[in-house]
């Protein structure tokens, strides 16, 4: 008995001996949003269980709770003998993050989705942003082998540089699968203005499949959850059954009505609906920088993380991949490994969208 | 009981009710309520930061409170606060980016000047609809709240718009941000806390001690009486509703001189609808509506410490829920009360 006790003092003192905190402070989303608060906190628990981090959320309430909230956090972190990491989600912290960052410099900071107002980033900051049009190019790609119409949608929620990205990368994935296939699948576009009002996004998906449009791929935030409600009406209504298999029947003898996801693998969100998801790897960066300030492998500044990084990437089409010829996923495979290995760059701005030449690609099959 | 003791009973006896629900709640989710109560006062008032935010929270709802307060003993439901306020702010932003040249003692003055009266402004068009059309003030309130707020969101994101990140104006010069009374690390406490008070009894004098109140007041309990008695209707709406907008866009210019020094994409972050809230809880009395925005204030401010014991931020919407509902609903405290005093 006595042993016992000694072995569990021993244990709880080795326990209690080490604390590392990681505190995520949330946009005024906060957790449940199914996008990047949520992505960012699963990474956060992945250190938990990898590396026996401490781990707490804060959410926020309104914007003005961004400083105050980042301070409070910062100020529990520097109790903690071994110190930690705080973590600032969402574009919208910007300003916040830097101005507390500055008044803490022993504290590790840590952003996602955010980019240095300025050229000097402190020390004590890291930001991850994300190669978002790599992993939207290849469902750009999927969408324009698949469409049965020649039409494809987007639908973007704010036109804010993560979205545009996204939408930079769709439009050159349509364009290249033309180029080498000597197709003209076209593009409509449109915006929701708005983050999480899914009814939004369901009355424009809807005017997109009006205008004949047979998949769109949205980058809208919860707007998205009416879109993808919008294609899943409308198959349901085609097929006359939620059934997946046969939707998948359907879908694979005559096409239908699809969406496209985004962020996070939303193609459990209508099984056989949704065609891909475009994925940003939030969780990854937020695990990646508990690591870094955990194993003292701190180097401040911005990481951009794409496929080569596994920062992006596109959804294992659980449901869909049926619906997609073998040759189609075979290229998909190679353009992959082009953009890893930089012999196709996607753009990431208008202007490089615009003046963007698909390069010679010779499939080796 | 008197009346008066019950307009002060009701709501404090309401917050009584809405703790001890709460903490059957809190053992629910398997929390120590006296932890997380602990931890609540701990982040309201615990340190000099604490207090400094929960200052800072409490100001622009104290304005926002009177604001639709003042609208309710006009008779006149302002739901328009939020518009006002962001309208308010906006406009002062966009001038007061251009003021580094006057002294501050000019500037300051000029500032809130500009965006209490885009705030009148804004809020009179509902106002002059009712008077004219009928058009009833809630509808059109909430139908200029979207306007506001998406004309903000233009500008923010277009014409005004500065550097990356944050969709954001200029800053204000210097010369018209609010002097600072209280600095911690990165949060500045300003005297923004102060003009709401002055607002406060402004309000007070307002409508106790002037023929202007009266009228307003008369019209708002009875317009027909009113009428009779030589009040013109009319124009006691839209006043009503000018003076309720001018106190909205009051907070939107200690939210933008004392706070963000510039116009933020979200900058009203729904103060101007807890004006509600707090205007039910304060029983539309302005040194009600103190202590209310006060409790609300600190409530919020708390939440954020009682986050780290694993109590969630809901917790307080929750006690806030059913103090507001208790307090619209006065009939079951006051039953309870009554009860209980027949009992004994």
């Amino acid at each position: 008995m006595k042993k016992v006790l000694i072995v569990l003092l021993a244990v709880l003192f080795v326990v209690s001996a080490f604390s590392f905190k990681a505190i995520m402070v949330t946009d005024t989303g906060g957790l449940g949003d199914k996008s990047f608060n949520d992505g960012t906190w699963a990474g956060i628990q992945r250190a938990v269980k990898e590396l026996g981090v401490e781990a707490k959320v804060i959410q926020s309430y309104e914007q003005a709770d961004y400083i105050s909230n980042l301070s409070k956090a910062a100020e529990e972190v520097q109790k903690e003998p071994d110190g930690g990491i705080v973590y600032a989600v969402g574009f919208m912290m910007t300003d916040a993050l830097f101005q507390v960052a500055q008044q803490y410099p022993d504290v590790y900071f840590a952003g996602i989705d955010i980019a240095p107002p300025s050229e000097a980033v402190p020390p004590n900051v890291i930001t991850f942003l994300f190669k978002e049009q790599e992993s939207a190019f290849l469902v750009g790609y999927l969408a324009a082998a698949t469409t049965r119409v020649g039409k494809v949608g987007f639908i973007g929620g704010i036109p804010i540089p993560p979205v545009e990205r996204f939408r930079y990368g769709f439009e050159t994935g349509v364009k290249v699968y033309n180029d080498l296939h000597g197709t003209n699948v076209t593009i409509i576009k449109g915006y929701t203005n708005h983050f999480s009002d899914p009814k939004k996004g369901k009355d424009l998906a809807l005017s997109q499949f009006a205008e004949g449009v047979d998949i769109i791929f949205h980058a809208s935030g919860a707007c998205g959850n009416g879109v993808i409600e919008a294609a899943k009406e409308k198959m349901i209504a085609l097929v006359g059954s939620e059934d997946l298999s046969k939707v998948i029947e359907y879908a694979f003898e005559k096409g239908g009505y699809f969406a496209m996801g985004v962020d996070v693998d939303q193609d459990y969100m209508a099984p056989g609906v949704v065609l891909a998801s475009a994925m940003k790897g939030v969780d990854t960066a937020s695990y990646m920088g508990v690591m870094w300030a955990y194993n003292g492998e701190w180097t401040p500044g911005v990481h951009t993380l794409g496929l080569a990084e596994n920062g992006v990437r596109m959804s294992p089409m659980k449901y869909t991949k049926g619906l997609v010829s073998n040759r189609t996923l075979a290229e998909l495979e190679y353009l992959v490994t082009m953009i890893k290995g930089g012999t196709l760059v996607v753009p990431d701005t208008e202007e490089s969208l615009n003046s963007f030449r698909t390069p010679k690609i010779e499939f080796p099959f | 009981m008197n009346k008066k003791v019950m307009a002060i009973l009701v709501p404090v006896v309401s917050v009584l009710i809405a703790l001890a629900i709460s903490t059957v709640i809190i053992l629910l989710i398997g929390k120590n309520p006296i932890d997380a109560y602990g931890a609540l006062i701990k982040g309201s008032f615990g340190s000099k930061q604490a207090i400094a935010d929960t200052v800072i929270k409490t100001t622009p709802l104290i304005l926002t409170g009177l604001a639709v307060g003042f609208g309710f003993r006009a008779g006149v439901f302002n739901i328009g606060a939020e518009g006002q306020m962001v309208m308010g702010a906006l406009i002062a932003a966009t001038f007061a980016s251009n003021f580094g040249s006057l002294p501050p003692l000019l500037a300051i003055p000029l500032t809130i000047l500009i965006a209490m009266s885009v705030g009148a402004g804004y809020a009179a068009i509902a106002g002059f609809l009712k008077a004219k059309t009928g058009a009833h003030e809630v509808v059109t309130t909430i139908m200029l709240n979207w306007i506001a707020t998406y004309f903000a969101s233009y500008m923010v994101t277009g014409p005004l718009k500065v550097g990356s990140g944050t969709p954001k104006s200029p800053e204000i010069s210097d010369s018209c941000q609010l002097p600072v009374l209280m600095k911690v690390g990165a949060i500045e406490m300003s005297a923004g806390i102060i003009i709401a008070i002055i607002a406060a009894i402004f309000m007070y004098i307002l409508l106790n001690k002037t023929t202007t109140g009266y009228e307003v007041k008369a019209v708002g309990f009875n317009p027909y009486a009113a009428e009779y008695g030589g009040i013109s209707v009319g124009k006691n709406i839209v006043l009503a509703m000018a003076i309720s907008g001018a106190l909205a866009g009051l907070a939107g210019a200690t939210e933008l001189m004392g706070v963000h020094h510039r116009f933020l994409g979200e900058l009203s972050g729904g103060k101007g609808f807890d004006g509600i809230s707090i205007a039910l809880i304060g029983q539309n009395n302005p040194i009600g509506i103190i202590f209310a925005a006060f409790l609300i204030g600190a409530l919020r401010t708390g939440s954020n410490e009682m986050q780290f014991i694993g109590v969630p931020k809901h917790m307080v919407m929750i006690i806030q829920g059913i103090v507001i509902f208790l307090v619209a609903a006065d009939r079951i405290v006051r039953t309870i009360m009554i009860r209980k005093r027949v009992e004994k």
